[in-house]
């Protein structure tokens, strides 16, 4: 099950990156997404599941796909010309990002404590709800004062006369 | 239940899962069908016409039309499959399937009967058990994803009027469903729980839609706009833009489009039977027989999607700029002022 759905988001997420279409590179975003919450149900954690498709699944990448299409090209254009420096550089940056996050797997605690522990409970609204408002209420706020800014940063910039 | 699951050599659970995977497959694919023909006799009596009368049975058999359904489904397969030219191939053939196969797994949740007990064992009448965890987010999400066989239909095709029905799609689904959302919020919160069978459990002395007022009727109106059915079908509007999305289907492919549309609207009512009249719960009657509150499910369900068609053939359609001002400056505000009175009875009151 794990490989289905690990392979699911990998080959997505390949698709989205090689295909030089940006409306099907959207779509493919759509099945890497579906692939992530298939692997939070895999650690038993249906809500963040949900959540993913609901929030990423059915308003980021519908925006993104409404972006693609009021513009009018459709296909990825050829570069002008090509530098050297910046590919080798993205493809060493994403090798430093990729064994960062090896690293932090593998040394993380967790690890050590799933395999001999009991099988963790199935996650619900209710833990959720508490675990923002009665552990993280101070980071909730902060998310969402952010995100007002954001908002009124985005109004700001396209409409001329307020 | 016992019996008939030694017959077939398989456990009680297996033979309960597949029956009910049937069920929940066949029930709304049926009524949604029977809906087409519905619609059209219906449209016909409030037009004051006499509607598709002609499809005969052998020849012979006119049965109010209803072989219509029939014909219908012979004359799609027989029609040639035509593609437009500068189409994008696989897209155009993948879109019907996107829209009809998030229509269909919408229902998995919904009760539509009370639990029974055979045998020491418990059988819920809904495709997912009960704690499941995803409970009323699971209907939520795949009403989301559902926009995408609306999407990829009408970029796909080519067609500009196409492209303009599904960016009005997008658009309007994005808008409404936070209404929607916070509507669904405000039912969790005095119910508490997220779960269908305990948002049920909990109509038992007073249906919600009394209560939630305010928010029976954002989400009454959200699922006209999530539905795309008139008033709300900006993906199609005829008058404006051709057929919108489906301008360039033809055939089964677009029999598919349309139906998934009926699916749709089937599941929606079903969610509104579920979260605001009470679900299988007979009002004066707290444990009804088993087959009793499936009928009364089915009689609210019916109701729900003939409201659904009555609507259609009594408001016009609105403009695109008053959709988006209900949407927004209607509907989202009635469903967070609900939400908050709600939110401050419940800190006085418990």
């Amino acid at each position: 099950m794990f490989l289905i759905f690990a392979l699911i988001t990998l080959l997505g997420a390949l698709s989205v990156a090689f295909q030089k279409n940006l409306v099907v590179a959207g779509l493919c975003m759509v099945i890497t997404f579906f692939g992530v919450a298939g692997l939070y149900l895999l650690l038993a954690n249906p809500v963040a599941a949900a959540l993913q498709i609901i929030v990423y699944s059915g308003a980021i990448v519908v925006l993104l796909l409404f972006v693609i299409m009021l513009l009018s090209a459709h296909e990825e254009e050829d570069a002008q010309s090509v530098h050297s420096v910046q590919r080798w550089g993205s493809v060493a940056a994403a090798l430093a990002l990729a064994a960062g996050v090896v690293k932090v797997v593998l040394s993380s605690g967790f690890l050590r404590g799933a395999a001999s522990g009991p099988a963790p409970a199935n996650m619900n609204l209710e833990r959720v709800g508490t675990a923002l408002f009665a552990e993280h209420l101070v980071a909730f706020e902060a998310v969402g004062l952010l995100l007002l800014a954001a908002m009124i940063g985005a109004v700001t910039l396209v409409k001329k006369d307020l | 239940m016992e019996l008939l699951a030694r017959i077939l050599h398989i456990s009680p659970q297996t033979f309960w899962m597949i029956a009910k995977v049937i069920i929940v497959f066949a029930g709304p694919l049926t009524l949604a069908a029977i809906l087409t023909w519905v619609e059209r006799r219906g449209s016909a009596m409030i037009q004051d016409r006499i509607g598709p009368n002609r499809a005969l049975l052998f020849g012979r058999w006119r049965l109010l039309g209803l072989p219509q359904l029939a014909a219908d489904g012979i004359k799609f397969f027989m029609k040639e499959d035509l593609v437009a030219e500068e189409a994008n191939n696989t897209l155009f053939w993948l879109a019907p399937l996107m829209a009809f196969v998030p229509a269909m797994m919408g229902f998995a949740v919904i009760p539509f009967g009370r639990d029974f007990t055979e045998a020491g064992r418990t059988y819920s009448l809904s495709l997912l058990d009960p704690g499941n965890g995803m409970g009323m987010l699971y209907p939520m999400a795949i009403g989301a994803v559902a926009v995408y066989g609306i999407l990829t239909a009408s970029w796909s095709s080519n067609n500009k009027w196409s492209i303009l029905g599904g960016m009005r799609a997008s658009a309007q689904m994005v808008s409404y469903e936070i209404g929607m959302s916070l509507a669904v919020i405000a039912i969790f919160m005095t119910t508490g729980g997220y779960d269908p069978h305990q948002i049920v459990a909990a109509q038992a002395k007073t249906w919600n839609v009394f209560p939630h007022i305010f928010g029976f009727l954002v989400f009454f109106t959200c699922m006209f706009a999530e539905t795309n059915r008139l008033p709300f079908d900006f993906a199609e509007g005829e008058s404006e833009i051709v057929a919108g999305f489906h301008t360039e289907y033809g055939s089964m492919k677009f029999a598919l489009l349309q139906l998934s549309e009926y699916v749709h609207m089937v599941t929606a009512a079903a969610l509104i039977v579920t979260l605001y009249f009470g679900g299988w719960q007979i009002p004066g009657m707290a444990h009804p027989p088993v087959l009793l509150s499936i009928g009364a499910f089915v009689v609210k369900w019916v109701f729900f999607c003939w409201v659904f068609i009555w609507i259609r053939w009594t408001i016009p359609r609105f403009r695109f700029d008053q959709l988006m001002f209900l949407g927004w400056k209607v509907m989202l505000p009635l469903s967070m002022g609900n939400l908050l009175v709600h939110a401050y009875f419940m800190h006085r009151w418990g």
